[in-house]
């Protein structure tokens, strides 16, 4: 199997100067420092501009989908979500921050669809955008009903903000240079890459060549490959199969029983754990302290 | 036929994108519920790139994966929403400075220098209601001549 995950060990400081990908994530960068809520003139207009552009340089450096719908599609789904998040950590309003991460959410139930997980993409919605951020919310407004806080618009000062900022980069970096295996793949096209080993050969070829049958079939068909006669089978996807449910339902309580039952203990653990700590985490008053 | 290696790449990047804002988030934010939305956000960053790897290789595992992370964030979530609203009872904040006194023994207390004016404050204009609890005149004629009351 060729290795996905080859570090580009070889990279030159030529190269990276003119690498895309290095100037978006340095502009990113600066615009994120920039957009962190804090008192500066202009500094949210300006971070905003630099941020488009970093996206535009990020996004162009992506190796291209042969279908230009599905291009289209994921980059219009990838940049709702990325800016929404982006969006969540600068707004200084919780609010805000948390309808943003609403939205943020939205895009990657979209990435999910994408990606043909329809049913995670759907519990995206239902369960993060549905129930935990409206939970958010009602906290936020039982807590901080001004909205408005001081907290919220000066952080922690520059020097936290500058060095997360830049730990952040140097990890999207490091990440970039690690995939760089599987971006030359990208490149060379389709017909180099074939990730999936274990499927049914039988089907595809049965359809190439209905009349041979069995192990003469598969012999023939790959003399044909090797000849140059037939273009190899494509075989399916399981993971995009029709009955998306009814497989991912047959794993999730087949293979994964007892993971399901650690699930189902743990969130029973968490229902009991928040009631105990709403009960016995009051703070006690002095007179309650003195009569014990 | 999309070529599945550069979907790969591209949720990959995506997926690191998210957690490395999510990560920013948290370290830059002082709002404890903001903190926890972006710990939610390097979550999702994680789902993201499980789906694209289980796409990727045709194993189901980075679904099923998923939906445990769906389960421990629901958990989390249901926990730390308590937690949170006993902290702000208790110091009337949602600041996550007002609990610095755990920390370490060495270590200088964080004070914020100067706390600058708001630009965008305005002084919340209330609408005025029409005083309730007087009884306002009636005309006789009015009510006589109305055919549905």
């Amino acid at each position: 199997m060729t290795p996905y995950l080859l570090a580009a060990s070889d990279i030159t400081v030529r190269e990276l100067l003119f690498c895309r990908s290095f100037w978006g994530i340095v502009l990113a960068a600066i615009s994120l420092g920039l957009l962190i809520p804090q008192r500066m003139k202009y500094g949210r207009t300006v971070g905003g501009l630099l941020m488009i552009v970093a996206a535009g340089l990020l996004g162009s450096d992506l190796p291209l989908l042969t279908n230009w719908v599905a291009q289209s599609t994921f980059w219009i789904v990838a940049a709702v979500t990325l800016g929404s998040a982006v969006g969540t950590i600068s707004s200084p309003s919780p609010v805000h921050a948390a309808i943003w991460f609403a939205m943020s959410l939205l895009g990657t139930a979209g990435l999910f669809f994408m990606q043909g997980a329809q049913f995670l993409g759907v519990a995206t919605v239902i369960v993060y955008a549905g129930a935990i951020v409206v939970t958010f919310l009602f906290v936020i407004m039982l807590a901080q009903p001004e909205g408005h806080a001081v907290y919220d618009r000066i952080t922690w000062g520059w020097y936290p903000k500058t060095f997360s900022v830049l730990a952040a980069a140097g990890m999207v970096g490091i990440l970039t240079m690690l995939l760089a295996g599987l971006r030359e793949q990208a490149y060379a096209g389709p017909s180099v890459c074939k990730p999936i080993a274990s499927a049914d050969k039988g089907e595809a070829s049965d359809a190439l060549a209905p009349s041979l049958g069995g192990q003469e079939n598969e012999e023939a068909i790959s003399k044909a490959i090797i000849q140059g006669t037939a273009v190899p089978p494509v075989e399916p996807n399981p993971v995009l199969d029709a009955d998306h449910m009814a497989v991912l339902g047959g794993q999730l309580f087949s293979k994964h029983l007892i993971s399901i039952e650690l699930a189902g203990t743990l969130l029973l653990a968490a229902l009991v754990g928040a009631v105990a700590i709403c009960m016995f985490g009051k703070p006690h008053s002095n007179i309650e302290e003195a009569l014990r | 036929m999309t070529n599945e290696a550069s979907l790969l790449y591209n949720y990959l990047m995506v997926g690191g994108a998210l957690f490395a804002l999510g990560m920013i988030g948290f370290l830059v934010r002082r709002n404890m519920i903001v903190m926890f939305l972006c710990a939610e956000m390097m979550l999702q960053g994680v789902s993201v790139s499980l789906v694209g790897w289980g796409r990727f290789h045709g194993d189901w595992g980075g679904q099923l994966l998923v939906i445990f992370i769906v389960t421990v964030a629901a958990c989390e979530a249901g926990i730390a929403m308590a937690l949170i609203l006993m902290l702000a009872q208790r110091s009337g904040k949602l600041d996550a400075t007002d609990w610095q006194q755990l920390r370490e023994e060495g270590q200088p207390a964080y004070v914020d220098r100067e706390v600058p004016e708001d630009p965008d404050y305005k002084e919340p204009v209330w609408p005025t209601l029409t005083p309730a609890g007087i009884e306002p005149p009636q005309d006789i004629e009015e009510t006589l001549h109305r055919s549905r009351v």
